[in-house]
């Protein structure tokens, strides 16, 4: 019996390593299904576009529609690829439609995968959980140029609109609390290094409230 | 049949042309009966939400940091189909989505994905025009852009058949997947009465003959063409005067060149005037001169045409399909200042010749340049569409 089915958004996925995500991502899909969870997981992948079934786990990557970035900008290849997201994401929402079923709720990853989230929750009503791994303050050692404001202004959305924050440690809850205003206190939930698969179901049941 | 027309601008906000376009369209597109909801920008003042002689008009928040223009213009798109998303959830379901330009194209094919309903677009420019090539990778963005949404749109619109076969040559479309429907012009707006003596006295003395150009101070629209026949018309004994209107960094070139010739004079720099006095204008100069290298339409062609006033154009893009030689205007091959003399001078004077092609371009602008037309052979487009969609497979259910 499916528990949950959840869409989990992920700038990175096997074999696509930038850092840890990656790994993090790839047990978590993969423990979910063990346990009974339906789990599609979208990730951004040039190199490897397609649908996948590994061991239980849906997994669809897809490429950034546009190759050339100016400066290299991250800012502008996370938008136009968070268009290929929903694009992907929306055929997984109507396939599941037609067969008279759902999609419960959307657990994106990182600032990266906040964008098509926030879109899905306007456009199919959909809830999204946020993961952050890191945040822009901590990875550039500050906040010094319009991409840094950019991409802090996306994570603050994702605190915002997201129905829970789920991270990993107390000190980024406190690091979070600090850069994004203490009033999201009571939507942040910290995973404890042990049975951190349970704390995130249980996270995922606060977000679903099943009837 | 509710339509849901994007835009990045739309009044009171105006950056370029697309603002006025959708104003006028969206008016004519209600007339015909279609529901449309335009989604657009906000803007001080502006209420986020109105409707304009039925038009429902919705505002959301633009602003957002970027890293350059194209990041601003693409994190501006996301709170756009965020916006849609939320109108979805109170007005139900729109019929298609008709997206123009790149800086709202992108939310475009955003939302033709979420919503499963086609993606119309319209081109009204392009980057590799705008700038006679790609030379930076802002530009090479900005057009691979421009490619997606025409490769993701179920038609594309041009303004004209030069942009048709631009387009399609750019982004390898299919001829047959693009429509040209022209740009419009409102007549009734250049029939008001006021002082023509008034008005020309400001820039001429009796006697002189008042040549009028309007347009951004840019390369593509050949001001410069205009100051080098100056002379060639004095010689030969017509006394004139230039007045040009609008702003660009040529103002300063043309400047120096008309100086440097000794025509400061005879060459009068007017800036950005309000739309009254432009109209104003039209009607009194005796010709309107647009010596355009690229136009892909040339709307200021309307312009001159509705309000009588004779015209004289370069045969390129847009302006080559307004104007029919001798017709409704004269026609002469871009950077010919030559060429550009001798037919000024022949509209000044011929009077029988002047007043014949002013008639018929009156006419043209009510037969062909005339917005409830233009919203007649969109709402074709729309249908044709809707039918194909309709038939498949490709449905949100």
């Amino acid at each position: 019996m499916t528990l949950l089915r959840v869409l989990i958004l992920t700038w990175e996925y096997p074999p696509k390593r930038l850092g840890s995500v990656a790994d993090h991502v790839f047990n978590l899909s993969h423990e979910l299904v063990k346990q009974g969870y339906e789990i599609e997981v979208l990730a951004e992948d040039d190199l490897n576009p397609g649908i996948q079934d590994v061991a239980g786990v849906h997994v669809h990557r897809v490429a950034n529609p546009i190759k050339t970035h100016p400066n290299a900008s991250l800012l502008t290849f996370a938008m136009t690829a968070s268009v290929a997201m929903e694009q992907e994401a929306s055929n997984i929402v109507y396939h599941f439609r037609k067969r008279g079923e759902k999609i419960d709720l959307v657990h994106a990853h990182e600032w990266l995968t906040t964008s098509p989230a926030v879109t899905l929750k306007y456009a199919f009503d959909l809830p999204f959980i946020i993961t952050f791994h890191s945040i822009e303050a901590h990875r550039c050692h500050g906040i010094f140029g319009p991409i840094n404001i950019a991409i802090q202004e996306i994570e603050s959305m994702g605190i915002q609109e997201s129905a829970k924050v789920a991270i990993t440690t107390e000190w980024m809850k406190d690091e979070i609390l600090k850069y994004y205003g203490k009033n999201h206190g009571n939507k942040i939930r910290v995973l404890p290094p042990k049975d951190w698969i349970q704390k995130m179901k249980n996270i995922y049941g606060e977000v679903v409230k099943t009837p | 049949m509710l339509g849901l027309h994007l835009s990045w601008e739309f009044p009171p906000r105006i950056i370029g042309g697309i603002s006025a376009h959708l104003f006028d369209l969206s008016r004519a597109l209600i007339r015909r009966g279609i529901s449309v909801h335009v989604v657009t920008c906000n803007f001080p003042g502006a209420p986020d939400y109105e409707t304009i002689d039925g038009v429902y008009v919705h505002r959301f928040e633009a602003y957002a940091a970027g890293d350059s223009f194209i990041g601003w213009i693409l994190r501006m798109q996301k709170s756009m189909e965020r916006k849609v998303g939320e109108l979805v959830n109170s007005i139900g379901p729109f019929d298609f989505i008709h997206a123009h330009d790149w800086v709202s194209g992108v939310a475009g094919v955003g939302l033709k994905h979420l919503f499963r309903k086609p993606l119309i677009v319209t081109m009204h420019s392009t980057e590799y025009g705008r700038r006679a090539g790609l030379h930076n990778d802002f530009q090479r963005s900005i057009h691979e852009i421009e490619n997606w949404l025409c490769y993701e749109a179920w038609r594309v619109i041009t303004c004209s058949h030069y942009m048709r076969d631009h387009v399609a040559w750019c982004f390898s479309q299919p001829q047959d997947k693009i429509d040209t429907i022209p740009n419009g012009v409102d007549v009734t707006k250049w029939s008001f009465p006021f002082d023509h003596w008034e008005i020309r006295s400001r820039f001429v003395s009796k006697g002189e003959n008042l040549i009028l150009f309007v347009g951004r101070m840019v390369i593509e629209k050949g001001l410069d063409t205009i100051i080098l026949a100056l002379p060639i018309l004095l010689r030969h004994g017509i006394p004139v005067k230039l007045v040009a209107v609008g702003e660009g960094p040529q103002r300063e070139t043309c400047q120096r060149l008309a100086k440097d010739m000794g025509l400061s004079e005879k060459v009068h720099f007017a800036g950005h005037i309000d739309d009254w006095r432009l109209r104003a204008l039209y009607r009194v100069a005796d010709v309107a001169v647009f010596p355009s290298r690229f136009e892909p339409f040339g709307i200021v062609a309307l312009e001159a045409m509705a309000a009588q006033c004779p015209l004289v154009v370069s045969a390129v893009g847009g302006l080559n399909e307004i104007v029919d030689h001798g017709v409704n205007g004269l026609k002469v091959s871009q950077d010919n200042p030559e060429a550009l003399a001798m037919a000024v001078e022949r509209i000044l004077e011929d009077s029988g010749l002047r007043n014949r092609m002013v008639k018929n371009a009156y006419e043209k602008c009510l037969q062909v340049y005339n917005w409830d037309r233009i919203a007649e052979q969109t709402l074709h487009v729309y249908e044709r569409v809707l039918k194909e969609w309709e038939a498949g497979v490709w449905k949100p259910i």
